[in-house]
């Protein structure tokens, strides 16, 4: 079969390709690079590209209160994505199988809960948790953070409950089984592949919250976002730091979305709380 | 066991499964929301005591707004951030995705490595833009001085700096876009550009002719959806100019935070904080119209 011009991988093409990844990669790069250079080496005009990497840096924030606030970051996001799948994998089956009116109604109010901007939230839990004492906890952090994970359980589970045929539901039914044990030996195993991507979106978004980390946390729960934003601010400009700190922060990112390619799209499309 | 109790059985379990779902949203989306339309309502201070409960003037926020010019620049700043980063990451997005739209192995292991930008923490996108921006550090200024070319000072120029931040934002969400139209591109058959060709058709008139048409409704609103969030674009500003210089780049979103973290004006920051997600909802609530229209076409 003949493929029209415009869709073959003609050297040209390929070449054109990598160069564009390799430009709109660079920036990425150019982080990635610095983070290995003495801070000497950072200021070095022209920058030298071929040098011996250091992990001075690394080692740096690994015995410094970075290593806290990453603690922090991962305990949040953790906590929070299981007791987002804890409460939305059943509401999710729930939906899907509830033919009732209001089943639209309910999932455009959930969608519209991932759109609003987190300044929204912000200010009311700000007040509230400055009442009931939870500024600065991870508790105040994973409560927040459901808030946005939820919904995201909820509108990426969905479609998963509804691939499964009803008639094979029906059939355990017919035999005697409760529909709570229906649920969990018979479809929960079928959405192992879906609850897993969503359980990695989940962590990611928590991963990558930095506007409420910012504002409901100080000292005790800082997570790792806002600690690197830190080295601006009161340690005076230390590059070298920042690089090697904004780095390890994304590292989990990088390798958890490889992981999910493939569910990316859907899990983004859901309204994605960034910012 | 009668089939009337299979379903009540059934009824209970769906009712059950819902229900803690459904409380806790309620704690965290739909009160939150209740008590921030209820703070616009007063001239709440945290160091005026009383003032979270005086609802002697309830409407006068919202009466301040129309006449106060760091409201009305934050939503000029907004829509021109809003209209040329979401133009951007559409145009960029849909020439990339028409780039890769091939079958080679290569060209799909490489599909996912475009994608980092959007996935990376949105403070570490900010944080590569300062180091770019930054001129003692920046590769970009070094090819500057190695080409004798004397570069401005990006983030803190009146001229520059929304553009800087337009920049920065189109290199993080372009691979957003990009994913959407590749996936559109798949779906459109061979045959109609085969026939075309068949026919004389050039490159460009197949794109404009039978492209074009095809992915304009992907392209519709893989934009809407980057309009909703380009609300939230809060790393990058704070970052790389703090709203800066004066308020060049102080969109509502910083103007709100601003108010309610810095400034204390809780009950007004409320008000802001309602009126763009007003703004929100009904940009959400077209493309929940323009969903429903794409179906009942299909």
């Amino acid at each position: 079969m003949n493929t029209p011009s415009s869709r073959k991988a003609t050297p040209g093409r390929l070449a054109a390709i990598t160069a564009t990844l390799l430009v709109l990669l660079s920036p990425f790069l150019w982080l990635l690079q610095m983070s290995f250079k003495t801070n000497d080496q950072i200021l070095q005009f022209p920058p030298p590209l071929i040098f011996t990497p250091t992990l001075e840096h690394y080692s740096a924030l690994w015995h410094s209160a970075f290593s806290a606030s990453f603690v922090n970051s991962l305990s949040s996001a953790s906590l929070s994505t299981a007791l987002a799948l804890l409460l939305g994998v059943p509401a999710a089956y729930a939906l899907s199988r509830w033919a009732g009116r209001g089943k639209h109604g309910l999932s455009f109010a959930i969608l519209v809960t991932r759109m609003a901007p987190p300044i929204a939230f912000t200010i009311p839990f700000f007040l509230f948790y400055r009442w009931i004492d939870l500024l600065d906890t991870i508790t105040g952090l994973v409560l927040v953070y459901t808030s946005f994970n939820l919904p995201l359980v909820i509108w990426m589970m969905q479609p998963f409950f509804d691939t499964i045929p009803v008639s094979l539901e029906e059939a355990a039914l017919v035999d005697g089984a409760r529909t709570r044990t229906v649920f969990t030996r018979i479809v929960l195993p079928m959405v192992t592949p879906g609850i897993a991507a969503t359980a990695i979106l989940c962590f990611l978004y928590a991963w990558n919250d930095f506007f409420f980390a910012l504002i409901l946390t100080r000292t005790n729960a800082r997570t790792a976002p806002v600690a690197v934003v830190n080295f601006m601010n009161y340690e005076g400009w230390e590059w070298g730091k920042i690089a090697a700190g904004g780095s390890l922060v994304m590292a989990p990112v990088l390798i958890f979305s490889l992981a999910v390619r493939r569910y990316l799209v859907s899990g983004l499309t859901a309204g994605a709380v960034k910012g | 066991m009668s089939q009337s109790g299979i379903d009540g059985e059934r009824r209970r379990f769906i009712a059950f499964a819902l229900a803690p779902s459904l409380i806790v949203l309620f704690a965290v989306a739909v009160l939150p929301a209740i008590y921030l339309v209820v703070t616009s309502l007063t001239p709440f201070q945290l160091t005026t005591p009383g003032s979270a409960t005086d609802f002697s003037a309830p409407l006068r926020n919202y009466a301040l707004l129309p006449g106060d010019p760091r409201f009305v620049n934050s939503l000029a700043v907004q829509a021109k951030l809003s209209f040329w980063g979401v133009l951007f990451q559409v145009l960029f997005g849909m020439l990339l995705a028409l780039l890769l739209n091939v079958p080679s192995r290569f060209v799909e292991f490489a599909r996912t490595f475009f994608l980092i930008p959007m996935v990376l923490p949105p403070i570490v996108v900010a944080v590569i833009w300062k180091l770019i921006y930054t001129p003692d550090i920046s590769p970009l200024y070094y090819a500057a001085q190695a080409l004798h070319f004397t570069m401005p000072a990006l983030t803190s120029s009146v001229d520059f700096a929304l553009t800087a931040i337009i920049i920065a934002d189109t290199w993080e969400w372009l691979p957003f876009t990009f994913l959407m139209v590749l996936a559109a591109l798949q779906t459109i058959p061979n045959e109609y550009s085969e026939a075309a060709l068949v026919d004389g058709a050039s490159t460009l008139q197949i794109f404009w002719y039978v492209t074009l048409p095809f992915i304009t409704p992907i392209l519709v609103v893989s934009g809407m959806f980057r309009l909703i969030d380009s609300v939230k674009a809060f790393p990058l500003i704070f970052l790389l100019t703090s709203g800066g210089p004066g308020t060049v780049t102080e969109v509502t979103n910083y103007y709100a935070y601003l108010l309610a973290f810095d400034t204390n004006e809780i009950g007004y920051s409320s008000a802001v904080t309602v009126v763009m997600l007003l703004l929100v909802a009904g940009i959400s609530l077209g493309l929940v119209w323009m969903g429903r229209r794409r179906e009942a076409l299909a």
